[in-house]
């Protein structure tokens, strides 16, 4: 069965120069052009001419095996909206080939603040009873689920003032994993963006960024999601929003894509997306204020949704620059995926880990003992790697790592007198 | 079910066999978009032993076949019409790399600038550096007897291999040498590489590592004419200066980088610009570096400046190895010639380019090895406009002529392939290429590699002999 | 009698006929290579003389091109003649003399002191004519730095001994002559001194030639035991910093560059004899069809001729 022929736009931009081979982490793990951008352009080709048929399960397997995480784009010289093209291609054959059962419960779980609230509590319950580290390390999907909720695990944050106001009135996107499982993130971004002379306000009314239903083809709740945030932090007055997760981020900057055909919300949402910036861009924008903080040695990996989605990496560098006691060295493989990406490792669990495995490797040989990445996916996905291999390593926010150092300098010039 | 898909499975396993045409078509074509030949199977040995026994599985039912690295090719080389396509991108293991004596050992999918990040701790690089360095491999840069920028001063693959294990077509491994200088003998080696597949899989592959030079300055000059800019290429040969890298790029190639993710800072106003590389020892560069400038400033150059540090270096050579790709944003389809003149030829040559190019209206972006004439005229344009594509055969048609007319050759590093071969009447006699079939035939007697690719059928005496073939 | 062709033609001609009757046919440059350490010596002795002097001179030269194309029969010592008032030259620079023929060098792809920094006859030949063991006229490559046209005869052809073909013509490229051109023998001593003078070879600036000499050759050349003959070629910059650098490994004297002439006759790395390079499959095919009346040199390469 084949559909009529649809367009793709962007698609013919692919001169087939296979520069995108070496930078796909499926490509390198599985060793076929199917399960490489430049081969996944050519399907996706297919599938809008018609010619090749969605419920063709090896062609569809394909291209659910994609991580999304775009590092082709970075490689490609002809400038192939490679995200966009999956994007499309998963909402268009989203009826002949519905997204899974496990992936749509989720999906449904994130665009309903109740059941969202439900879930999080639930996983909080698990941790606070430590049954998510008793059970961390057992086989199988139920043992990586477990340290995946353990890798959220945080300590108790001190806290230091913020400083006066100099800078632009700032709103943070809350997040769903993040305010559920990691709201001690959150309190860092905005104590560091305070610290940094930004003025924090709430946007009342905000939800899930939409990113997942948009990556996995239900773009009509992407939009729902996104015409409610665009409403919810432009009637908060702030001038930028503040996002500490790559993901988030790269997808709301996007909205003026997602809601090109919306003849209302287009110029909106394009205004919109300029607002967006990664909580890195704001604090390199301010410097950041310089802090000492422990001496640490850490390891630097770029979420895809960073340094391919929204091309940054020089920012969240700066971020660490800006501690004195820390260490840095880029992993050897930073700029590809650590297999987390989004649902993917919950409905590709063993191709996930396969693409873990190189880069637990290159930590393990690093001799870190923090990974620092801006996206609260790999930090769990890396985090949960490192604590199923035995490793004592974790993986942090960037701004976590600043508000640690912020505090640790504050804690040593009111207890030991200032230097 | 095809036959051999149980057999070649039962040796790679059924992972790494392809046969539903859903998932051939990826294999349909290489780095040249408008052709496409669907192979009748897709298989991918993971290690030597595989490798020969796929190999062998192919003699025993005498079934023909391409090899294929990354599929980077220029040239429609590796493109398999109903044949077997066998995919050498799983063997990728660095399988020695000797610091001391300055070789490494690799199979034949390991990518050319893996094989130059393995080496660099060890102040080595591997020196022949194509274009598509980040994704082409070793086992394909043998096929093609690969060149680069670089390849001005270091030489083209052919003379940086040392050894190669190879399986012939029959299924016999045998090891090729490159001839010492105390021994006597037939240098296999050297009849292999460039041999586009046609002679057997190399299932291994012993290159020479060179010393990473202890200084180099990149610089930039650009000019506000095509003349001078070649004028100058001319003139820097000429003054016995060999420059590492020697490149031109014209204005449309410019516009095309410039609006691509590996924008270099090209001037986008200036008709031409040169990227010239010299390298070496610490001493005496500078008398280089000063010589080139002022003969480029005499040819007409408008600034000549230098990098400051290796990440605008390394900036101006990515704006140059992505050129062909960044083409793909001006129009969908894009022809890669790869002829070479005379270097004295150059001017004269690009200007009846661009004079063939505005008759025939079509454009024409030149971005090339100056140094060592090699020209690549690319032509961006639709394929599904049957006016502008019939006009764009007859402008390339013309251009080889020229090229070949001017005393130069059809393929400086791409090699003939199928997109070639049209072109190889006009530049061999009957005899020559009826010797090149005699070569081939004694590698490959039975003709299952890469069958009809580099030498046109009709020009092969003994094939044309054998039982039951028509010309 | 030594047949002399004067041209290709009357070369091809004069093969076509051997190859009808089976004659055999041994080529030769200048006829200086029979001594008995050649494969020359191995040629079936009933073989015809065909010498190959007569084809000589220059085909073309654009300097600025940086290539050449001259007849088989043109000596070493002619190209260079050809070359130098352009300040060019073809640096095969082989072991023998400059007497040799350029058909001749690359036929037996006989290498020389300055090969591994300059080019060894397979890396320095572009393109080439030759007449096959049926008569047939053939052109490889081309006259251009870089061609991949078609399968390649050149390196086919180099060093194949004419064993498949008797070479009437070479293109070959040309580089400048280094500005500042030195010799030298640098002399060490202590029980590591050979080890030390080859780590010349390796230093910061790479020489044009450096052998360690055997203390029989160093007696021949007149140059103290334990030398090393070493050859820089650059501007004066290049030469004065390899000079500070050769210093340290040992004591330089300055020799003039005639001594490469005198060294290249000794020949100090004769071939060795023993491969036998048409057994090959392969190469068997390829000598079948090439000289399928095995009439070229046969025994050159101890095949049973």
């Amino acid at each position: 069965m084949t559909a009529a022929p649809r367009t793709l736009p962007g698609a013919d931009l692919c001169v087939h120069c296979g520069f995108c081979l070496q930078a796909c982490p499926t490509y390198l793990t599985l060793d076929d052009e199917n399960d490489s951008p430049r081969g996944r352009i050519v399907l996706m080709k297919g599938l809008a001419a018609g010619t090749l048929s969605a419920t063709d399960d090896a062609v569809g397997n394909h291209l659910d095996q994609c991580l999304g995480c775009r590092a082709c784009e970075t490689a490609c010289p002809s400038g192939v909206p490679y995200g966009q093209l999956l994007e499309q291609t998963r909402a268009e054959t989203a009826t002949a080939r519905p997204i899974g059962f496990l992936s749509r419960v989720v999906l449904a779980t994130f665009a309903h603040p109740p059941l969202m609230a439900i879930a999080m509590a639930g996983a909080r319950l698990l941790r606070a009873l430590r049954i998510t580290r008793l059970l961390a390390r057992v086989p199988g999907r139920l043992g990586n689920l477990m340290a995946t909720l353990e890798a959220t695990r945080r300590g108790a944050a001190a806290s230091y003032p913020p400083a006066p106001v100099t800078r632009a009135r700032v709103a943070v996107l809350q997040g769903c994993v993040m305010e559920g499982l990691l709201a001690p993130v959150n309190r860092a971004t905005e104590r560091t963006l305070a610290r940094n002379g930004y003025a924090l306000c709430s946007a009342e009314g905000q939800q899930c960024c939409g990113a997942l239903h948009a990556h996995a083809g239900d773009r009509e709740t992407a939009r729902a999601l996104a015409r409610a945030n665009i409403a919810a932090f432009e009637q908060s007055g702030a001038a930028f929003v503040a996002v500490n997760s790559a993901g988030c981020g790269s997808a709301m900057k996007e909205y003026g894509h997602l809601l090109a055909g919306d003849a209302a919300w287009h110029d909106r949402a394009a205004a919109f997306g300029a607002q967006v910036r990664d909580v890195s861009e704001l604090l390199a924008e301010a410097g950041p204020v310089p802090a000492r903080g422990a001496a640490i040695k850490v390891a630097v990996d770029h979420p895809c949704h960073l340094m391919h989605g929204q091309r940054l990496s020089d920012p969240p560098a700066r971020v660490l620059a800006a501690i004195g006691g820390i260490a840095a060295t880029e992993l050897p493989d930073a700029a590809q995926c650590c297999g987390s990406a989004g649902l993917y490792s919950l409905a590709q669990p063993a191709l996930s880990q396969r693409i873990l495995a190189p880069k637990l490797n290159g930590i393990g040989a690093s001799g870190a003992t923090i990974v620092a990445t801006g996206n609260p996916g790999c930090m769990m996905h890396i985090s949960a790697g490192l604590i199923r291999a035995g490793s004592d390593a974790r993986a942090l926010h960037p701004v976590e790592l600043l508000d640690a150092a912020y505090a640790t300098d504050h804690q040593a010039d009111h207890q030991g007198g200032s230097r | 079910m095809d036959p051999l898909t149980g057999t070649l499975s039962a040796i790679v396993g059924a992972t790494h066999v392809i046969a539903r045409p859903s998932e051939l078509i990826v294999y349909e074509n290489d780095g040249l978009p408008g052709y496409h030949k669907l192979p009748r199977l897709f298989v991918a040995p993971g290690n030597r032993e595989e490798a020969i026994a796929v190999v062998r599985a192919l003699a025993a039912s005498n079934a023909p076949f391409v090899a294929r690295g990354a599929g980077t090719g220029l040239s429609a080389g590796s493109l398999a019409d109903g044949i077997v396509m066998v995919g050498m991108q799983r063997m990728r293991r660095i399988i020695e790399l000797d610091p001391v004596a300055r070789f490494a050992t690799v199979e034949p999918g390991v990518v050319n600038a893996n094989l130059t990040k393995a080496a660099a701790p060890h102040g080595l690089h591997y020196a022949p550096d194509p274009s598509s360095q980040t994704a082409c491999t070793i086992g394909g840069n043998v096929a093609e007897n690969a060149g680069g920028p670089h390849c001005l001063k270091y030489g083209v693959t052919m003379n940086h291999i040392l050894a190669a294990t190879v399986v012939l077509p029959d299924g016999e491994v045998v090891r090729l040498e490159a001839p010492r200088d105390d021994e006597i003998g037939i240098d296999l080696l050297g009849a292999f590489v460039g041999s586009e597949g046609c002679f057997g899989i190399a299932v291994d592959v012993t290159v020479k590592l060179t010393p990473n030079p202890a200084r180099i300055c990149t610089m930039l000059a650009d000019f506000m004419t095509v003349d001078g800019a070649a004028e100058a290429v001319s003139a820097i040969i000429a003054a016995g200066i060999v420059p590492a890298a020697l490149e031109l790029i014209d204005a449309g190639t410019i516009a095309a980088v410039e609006a691509s993710i590996y924008a270099a800072g090209y001037p986008t106003d200036a008709a031409a610009a040169l990227i010239v590389e010299v390298d070496g020892p610490i001493a005496g560069l500078d008398e280089d570096v000063a010589a080139v400038g002022r003969i480029c400033r005499a040819a007409g150059a408008r600034t000549v400046r230098s990098a400051t540090d290796a990440a605008e270096r390394a900036r101006l050579w990515q704006g140059r190895k992505k050129a062909f790709g960044a083409m793909g944003r001006m129009s969908p389809n894009l022809v890669v010639q790869d002829a070479v003149v005379p270097r004295t030829k150059l001017a004269p040559v690009l200007r009846a380019i661009a004079e063939i190019s505005a008759r025939y209206r079509v454009t024409v972006c030149n971005v090339f090895h100056a140094g060592d004439g090699n020209l690549h005229p690319n032509i961006p344009y639709n394929a599904s406009d049957p006016d502008e594509a019939a006009r764009v055969h007859e402008a390339c048609d013309e251009i080889m002529a020229l090229c070949i007319a001017e005393g130069g050759t059809i393929t400086g590093e791409h090699g003939v392939g199928l997109d070639k071969l049209p072109y190889m009447d006009a530049l061999f006699t009957p005899d020559s290429l009826d010797a090149m079939c005699r070569l081939r035939s004694a590698f490959d007697p039975a003709r299952r590699a890469n069958p009809g690719k580099v030498v046109p059928i009709h020009r092969c005496k003994e094939w044309l002999a054998a039982p039951g073939v028509e010309a | 009698m030594t047949a002399r062709p004067a041209s290709t033609d009357e070369l091809a001609t004069l093969v076509r006929d051997a190859h009808a009757r089976g004659a055999a046919l041994r080529f030769e440059g200048s006829g200086r290579w029979s001594d008995g350490r050649s494969p020359a010596t191995r040629i079936s002795p009933n073989a015809k003389r065909v010498s190959l002097a007569a084809l000589s001179g220059v085909v073309s030269y654009v300097p600025n091109d940086f290539t050449l194309t001259v007849r088989a029969g043109t000596t070493l010592a002619e190209l260079d003649a050809i070359t130098a008032p352009n300040n060019q030259w073809c640096p095969l620079l082989s072991w023998g003399d400059d007497h040799g023929t350029v058909g001749a060098t690359f036929a037996t792809a006989t290498a020389g002191p300055c090969s591994e920094a300059l080019g060894r006859p397979r890396d320095i030949a572009l393109g080439l004519e030759f007449v096959d063991g049926t008569g047939t006229v053939i052109r490889a490559g081309g006259h251009v730095v870089k061609n991949v046209a078609g399968f390649d005869l050149t390196r086919l052809m180099v060093g194949s001994f004419g064993s498949l073909g008797a070479i009437t013509e070479v293109s070959v490229r040309l580089r400048a002559r280094p500005t500042a051109d030195v010799t030298w023998s640098v002399t060490a001593d202590g029980p590591n001194a050979r080890e030390q003078l080859s780590r010349i070879r390796r230093g910061t600036i790479t020489p044009l030639a450096c052998d360690v000499l055997s203390d029989e050759v160093a007696r021949e050349l007149g140059v103290p035991a334990l030398s090393a003959l070493v050859r820089f070629g650059g501007n004066a910059a290049l030469i004065a910093a390899a000079r500070a650098e050769v210093s340290t490994i040992g004591t330089i004297h300055v020799l003039d560059a005639s001594v490469w002439t005198r060294y290249r006759s000794l020949d100090p790395h004769p071939r060795r004899l023993d491969a036998r390079p048409l057994d090959g499959a392969v190469a068997g095919r390829i000598k079948e069809r090439f000289d399928p009346a095995g009439i070229m040199n046969p025994g050159v390469f101890g095949e049973r001729a």
